[in-house]
């Protein structure tokens, strides 16, 4: 375990050392992988001394700024579960596992994790969020899509770490929404997850973005052709229901596992993706 | 044969239940097991090691955490709550009071976590509905499966502080 002084002291020390030093944040991930003997790091180099510094949520020019070290329970006391466009966080929030792991699960570690069930890449696939990584060689800006390759791989060096999440702030009209379908919703990972962004312009469709859990690799992606149908068409129950009949199950492939079987994921994927639109669209015309 | 490292020891001090305490730990010790075995708070009790049980849930800085999921090392220099600190030595708090008389006890291995996700809840709301006792304990397995008992303590407990009960006699 190293304790770096200052953010720029951690990044030296992991400049030198990775990739036998990881960062440690919240280390509800980590520790669990450790005790399982899935990974043997030599050293963690613990950046929970910075989660004062690191944990805001600001608006700047236009873009909505996360700090990667802010809590989930750090997150509902900020304006993003308070302004309508922004309630899908509110929704991963009530939905993220268990109370006490909320206050130690960090926004930038759930990134950093990359599995299916990082339900808030989820959410930020569909407001197009990037990801600020710094090294000692300096600060680079990655969109969130490309970032993250493939389960538990990142597209970033062992010496960076990820440092802010940015997104633009949407239009007035547009509201985000996210489902969670599990017999245990809180505990473990849903079957199901599902992210919307919709922008409404009298009744018709101006954006929409879906994004599930999985769409066809192991890793969080979005709905790219079912979004393509929607777009410009007037929303209604039945274009979405022609959407997801017809399009989405030409690019979802679901796996079959021992929780819940393909076919039934995909059944879900359908319901989870028309219930989040229709919250959307509640969440614009004021409602929640 | 696993070669097995030896690490440096690093002192820290941890302040646990208002009392500060200086003790030197393994880097890859757990704030449970620093907590337990060398300070001797035994209320804390290992169910998963995982944070899905809550058993060993304590309040670090004000908030609910697992310390089965910190390291002894990321818990330096933070203050610390365990079950044995919420009432003064010889008395009950209001929830462990309010537990018996509702006989939600069993097994009684989940306790100490359910307590203390009573005692944050009770600490922030005064008056929690029946949802939100549920919500703030369903990070708690019970195996004996004293769930509603458990929701009856807690409002039974609000009631007491409500009063202005909140430390009773172990006797009565």
């Amino acid at each position: 375990m190293y304790i770096p002084k200052s953010i720029d002291d951690a990044l030296e020390y992991l400049d030198k050392h990775a990739p036998d030093a990881l960062p440690i944040a919240g280390g509800t991930d980590i520790l669990i992988q450790i005790r399982e003997g899935k990974i043997r790091p030599k050293v963690l180099v613990d950046l929970s001394g910075f989660r004062n510094k690191l944990s805001y949520v600001k608006r700047v020019n236009g873009k909505v700024v996360i700090g990667a070290l802010a809590s989930v329970s750090g997150l509902d006391e900020t304006f993003l579960v308070k302004d309508k466009r922004y309630l899908g966080f509110a929704d991963v929030s009530a939905k993220f596992a268990s109370p006490v792991l909320k206050a130690l699960a960090t926004i930038g570690g759930n990134i950093g994790v990359a599995v299916s069930a990082s339900d808030y890449v989820t959410l930020l696939h569909v407001l197009e969020a990037q990801v600020k990584l710094v090294s000692v060689k300096g600060e680079r800006i990655v969109p969130l899509e490309k970032l993250i390759v493939e389960k538990r791989t990142l597209a970033k060096e062992p010496n960076e770490l990820i440092y802010e999440i940015i997104f633009s702030e949407s239009p007035e009209n547009s509201s985000t929404a996210f489902m969670k379908f599990d017999r245990r919703e809180m505990i473990i990972t849903g079957y199901v997850t599902c992210a919307t962004y919709l922008q409404l312009e009298n009744g018709i469709i101006r954006d929409v973005r879906i994004a599930f859990d999985r769409v066809s690799g192991r890793i969080p992606g979005r709905a790219k052709k079912t979004e393509e149908f929607l777009k410009g068409k007037e929303f209604s129950l039945d274009v979405i229901r022609q959407a997801y009949n017809e399009v989405l199950p030409t690019e979802m492939k679901r796996k079959s596992d021992y929780r819940a079987s393909a076919e039934y994921r995909l059944d879900m994927s359908k319901v989870m993706m028309k219930r989040a639109l229709l919250k959307a669209k509640s969440r614009i015309e004021g409602g929640v | 044969m696993v070669q097995v490292e030896e690490y440096p020891e690093i002192t820290i001090t941890l302040n646990v239940n208002g009392k500060d305490y200086t003790v030197n730990v393994k880097p890859y010790e757990r704030l449970i097991d620093v907590l337990r075995y060398k300070l001797g708070f035994l209320s804390i009790k290992e169910g998963c090691g995982r944070g899905e049980c809550g058993s060993c849930a304590i309040i670090m800085d004000g908030k609910l955490v697992p310390s089965c999921l910190v390291l002894a090392i990321q818990a330096r220099g933070r203050k610390i709550l365990t079950l044995e600190g919420i009432a003064p030595p010889g008395k009950l708090h209001a929830i462990q009071k309010a537990l018996l008389d509702t006989y939600a006890m069993q097994c009684g291995f989940c306790f100490p976590g359910v307590i203390m996700a009573s005692y944050y809840l009770l600490s922030k709301n005064k008056n929690p509905t029946e949802d939100e006792i549920k919500y703030a304990l369903s990070g708690n397995l019970c195996r004996c499966g004293s769930y509603l008992r458990f929701v009856k303590a807690v409002k039974l407990a609000a009631e007491y502080i409500r009063k202005g009960q909140v430390y009773f006699d172990l006797k009565k």
